[in-house]
């Protein structure tokens, strides 16, 4: 016990994890599809969140991945394949669709990145329309159970702990990836990628890589919300899911494990209140499409302009609390001596 | 035959609206190193606010004119907001710009509701060549040409038009001889909310307009102006031109729902085709 | 001695931790050539941003009787602009204050090198030619005080000699002060009359050039690495 308290890190997963177990049984029933979203929102986060911190670019198509998975599952499981085997062909299909498109398209940096990632969906979007077997505008209904080893997952608990399951999986991987020897390389390609490259580091390949990765996570979360909601369409991908994804990875602060977290949870907390405080009675109809926009806006400029960091960065900053992962320490310890050297 | 020269003035038409839009993003991307996502908003603010000066009695003219004016105070607010605050760097200016078209988005169901809305513009048609060609159609075309004249002699002959491009091209030399650059990069934005705006008046008679064509209109923009690195309003122009009329074509002689894919697929050939000329080493200094 | 055109008192500026200026003191006085010296980092540019109100100082103060103006180091020309619309811009302090604007055909009685160039793209000139443009440009501010950052670096030595003739030129006939921040420490000690010496934020050493000349540090440390 003693190594985990001077361990804060470990020590706060360890309470989270924890918590975030016992939330499925502890919520209220009608509470538990908005856990399961946020799950999903989790796991998409935590990959854009490695893009955006450990690739230096900004997606603001990260829903076409979620889109991807969605797709694969629905269609392989509605054309007879084992649901389990639908689930997992998910991200491996997103993954090998961000690795095929990332070859032109990570030629490109910056603003162009993004507005040619925006451009990815919004094609994505205007052809699975146009698709009668992906179900046209209408999409993709009557998808079977998941069903697993013989056990049937039919209530919102199990899809809970299923979700809850793959973001362990996903955290665990993206905290391998930020400790190992690429992960530093990825670090410094965010900074510059002309340095990262002069200092031997494969800059296309782990660019590609993480690009993939991330689209992986975000088709292993659509696989799953395939299977939970039961129905795809394009309608259920929308642009604007893609803007949330970059709301939460900024409010959370770009390139941590925690803030992804974080910034998933915030959001949608904060989204469930103001859709409740706008269906309450007497609003006007409109009150919950206005309430979360002016949220969304606001909070992605003043998390811009006075908290770049992001929320759990910002604070831990303030605490001095050190929650953040190990390479983060050896980074900002050099930067601080780095500070110290050249004053 | 008299199909074709449909979709050509059709399509010219409507790539004039992405040609204004366009030059409202090279003018503020020349000026102060921002792209703005807002730009789209422009457009859609100004608008419906158009037909809601319509609506109250305002006649056409000082309608549009309002609704412009209106959109140039958005433009500078945008600036404000996105680069105002010094240390603001242009990927934080991206994010803040995409925030502020959700806050636009919020006011926007509040004001206008959330579904689309048009107002009338130039009715009836003229025959042109035995094509029946929409009025509307021919003004926009005219509007635009006026206003990329006026773009050019603004920039090329006045002395704050000089200016707007020197302080773009050398921050340092332009603060040397005491201009505000900041100031200046406002000055851009509330330029960019005008040609937005402008964009926006003529467009939304021929394509209704609702609070989310932002997206849309950003990204045909975009695709526009990126033709010209962003730097560069004639080749912008030229871009617009053509992504409107290959939209019209591919929409009057194959599908009209492929029309979008056509311009991304073009936009996306274009960077690519770009960056693969570029190394790695001056995008990066052009960060 | 006469009214200081410049007068900097007990100067500092700082970049978070890091002080570039440590209390620097100096005047210049109305028609004087006044030369800068010291190595890089020293502080000089630090010490230009700062008497032309681009760095604002933690301390101390920066009085000028007239305006400043400035031919910044590496010339920084408005590339895609005429030589014309170059000169043109350096009024527009002016212009704002409301000054009636000078007319470029001034600069080019002063600087008839110019005058052939007015319509070329001032980023497809040579060096000597955007220095020219540079001090025009400068010059088209009206200043009482004319702020020269690096005059010679980069450039042949012939065309240093007549960019050198025409600020003496412009400082005897015009009563023009002026400022010199030289890495040429021979060149700018023939020019001026008085000097300083700047060395990590501070004023190390001050007086006429010919005094500071022959001592025997400053030789050392500045005139001996150029010939």
């Amino acid at each position: 016990m003693s190594h985990l308290l001077r361990s804060p890190g470990t020590l706060a997963a360890l309470v989270v994890a924890a918590v975030a177990a016992a939330m499925p049984v502890l919520l209220p029933p009608s509470q538990v599809p908005v856990y399961v979203l946020l799950l999903l929102a989790a796991i998409v986060v935590t990959g854009l969140s490695l893009l955006m911190g450990y690739g230096g670019q900004v997606s603001l198509g990260q829903a076409s991945f979620y889109m991807i998975g969605g797709y694969s599952a629905a269609l392989l499981a509605v054309h007879g394949l084992p649901t389990w085997v639908a689930l997992l062909a998910a991200p491996v299909i997103a993954t090998a669709a961000a690795a095929l498109i990332g070859v032109p398209l990570l030629r490109l940096r910056g603003h162009h990145l993004a507005f040619a990632t925006l451009a990815v969906q919004l094609i994505l979007l205007s052809l699975a329309g146009r698709q009668e077997w992906a179900g046209g505008d209408i999409g993709l209904q009557g998808i079977p159970q998941l069903e697993v080893a013989g056990y049937e997952f039919a209530d919102d608990v199990s899809y809970a702990y299923l979700a809850l399951a793959a973001l362990a999986v996903v955290v665990l991987i993206a905290r391998n990836v930020v400790d190992s020897r690429p992960g530093r390389g990825l670090r410094a390609l965010a900074t510059s990628e002309v340095a990262a490259e002069s200092s031997g580091v494969p800059v296309a390949g782990y660019k590609l890589a993480v690009f993939s990765l991330s689209a992986g996570f975000a088709g292993l979360a659509g696989g799953v919300y395939a299977f939970f909601i039961g129905y795809v369409a394009p309608g259920s991908f929308p642009v604007l899911l893609s803007f949330e994804y970059v709301v939460m990875v900024v409010v959370g602060g770009t390139g941590t494990i925690w803030g992804a977290l974080a910034g998933a949870t915030v959001i949608t907390l904060l989204l469930q209140l103001l859709n409740n405080i706008g269906t309450m009675e007497g609003m006007p109809a409109a009150a919950p499409s206005v309430l979360s926009y002016a949220v969304y806006g606001l909070l992605l400029v003043l998390a811009m302009l006075f908290m770049p960091q992001g929320l759990v960065r910002g604070l831990a900053f303030s605490s001095r609390l050190e929650v953040r992962w190990g390479t983060w320490k050896t980074i900002s310890s050099r930067s601080a001596k780095r500070r110290r050297s050249s004053a | 035959m008299s199909d074709l020269l449909q979709y050509l003035v059709s399509g010219l038409a409507v790539g004039c609206g992405f040609a204004l839009l366009a030059s409202g993003l090279v003018t503020v991307h020349r000026v102060s190193g921002t792209v703005n996502f807002a730009q789209g908003m422009f457009a859609v603010v100004a608008g419906l606010a158009a037909g809601s000066f319509l609506s109250a009695g305002l006649p056409h003219g000082v309608a549009e004119v309002a609704a412009v004016t209106a959109a140039g105070a958005v433009g500078l607010l945008t600036g404000l907001v996105a680069t105002g605050k010094p240390g603001t760097g242009p990927r934080a200016a991206l994010i803040i710009t995409l925030g502020l078209g959700f806050v636009a988005y919020a006011v926007e169901i509040m004001v206008w509701g959330d579904g689309p809305r048009s107002h009338p513009g130039l009715g009836g048609t003229i025959q042109v060549a035995g094509a029946y060609v929409q009025r509307q159609h021919l003004l926009v075309i005219a509007a635009t040409a006026l206003v990329f004249t006026a773009l050019g002699l603004f920039f090329s002959r006045t002395y704050l038009g000089k200016a707007l491009s020197a302080a773009a091209s050398n921050p340092y030399a332009a603060r040397a001889v005491g201009m505000n650059v900041t100031r200046m990069g406002l000055a851009a934005f509330a330029l960019g909310g005008v040609l937005g705006g402008t964009a926006g008046v003529l467009l939304t008679p021929m394509l209704p307009i609702s609070f989310n064509s932002d997206v849309l209109l950003i990204t045909n923009g975009f695709a526009a102006a990126i033709l010209g690195g962003l730097n560069r309003p004639g080749l912008a122009l030229a871009g617009a031109l053509t992504l409107g009329v290959a939209e019209a074509l591919v929409a009057g002689y194959l599908d009209a729902s492929y029309q979008t894919v056509v311009a991304l697929v073009l936009m996306l050939a274009i960077m690519i085709w770009q960056a693969s000329r570029r190394t790695a080493l001056d995008m990066e200094a052009a960060r | 001695m006469s009214d200081p055109v410049l007068e900097v008192t007990g100067l500092v500026v700082r970049y978070g931790n890091a002080t570039a200026l440590d209390h620097v003191t100096l005047h210049v006085s109305a028609g004087e050539m006044v030369a800068l010296v010291g190595p890089n980092g020293a502080g000089k540019s630090s010490l230009v941003n700062a008497i032309m109100g681009l760095v604002r100082p933690a301390g101390g103060t920066v009085r000028l009787d007239g305006r400043a103006a400035l031919v910044p180091e590496g010339r920084q020309m408005f590339p895609d602009l005429s030589v014309d619309d170059n000169l043109a811009l350096g009024a527009w302090r002016r212009r704002r204050e409301g000054s009636s604007a000078r007319d470029t055909a001034w600069v080019y009685e002063v600087l008839p090198e110019l005058a052939r160039l007015r319509r070329q793209k001032a980023g497809s000139l040579s060096g000597g030619q955007q220095q020219m443009v540079a001090f025009g440009r400068a010059l088209m501010g009206d200043p009482a005080v004319l702020i020269v950052d690096e005059l010679s670096l980069g450039l042949a030595p012939l065309v240093t000699t007549t960019l050198a003739g025409h600020l003496r030129r412009l400082n005897a006939e015009r009563g023009l002060a002026v400022v010199l921040i030289e890495q040429n420490a021979r060149l700018a000690f023939d020019l001026c009359t008085r000097a300083y010496v700047l060395e990590a934020g501070r004023i190390r050493a001050e007086g006429p050039c010919a005094e500071l000349a022959e001592s025997s540090d400053v030789v050392a440390a500045y005139l001996g690495v150029t010939p």
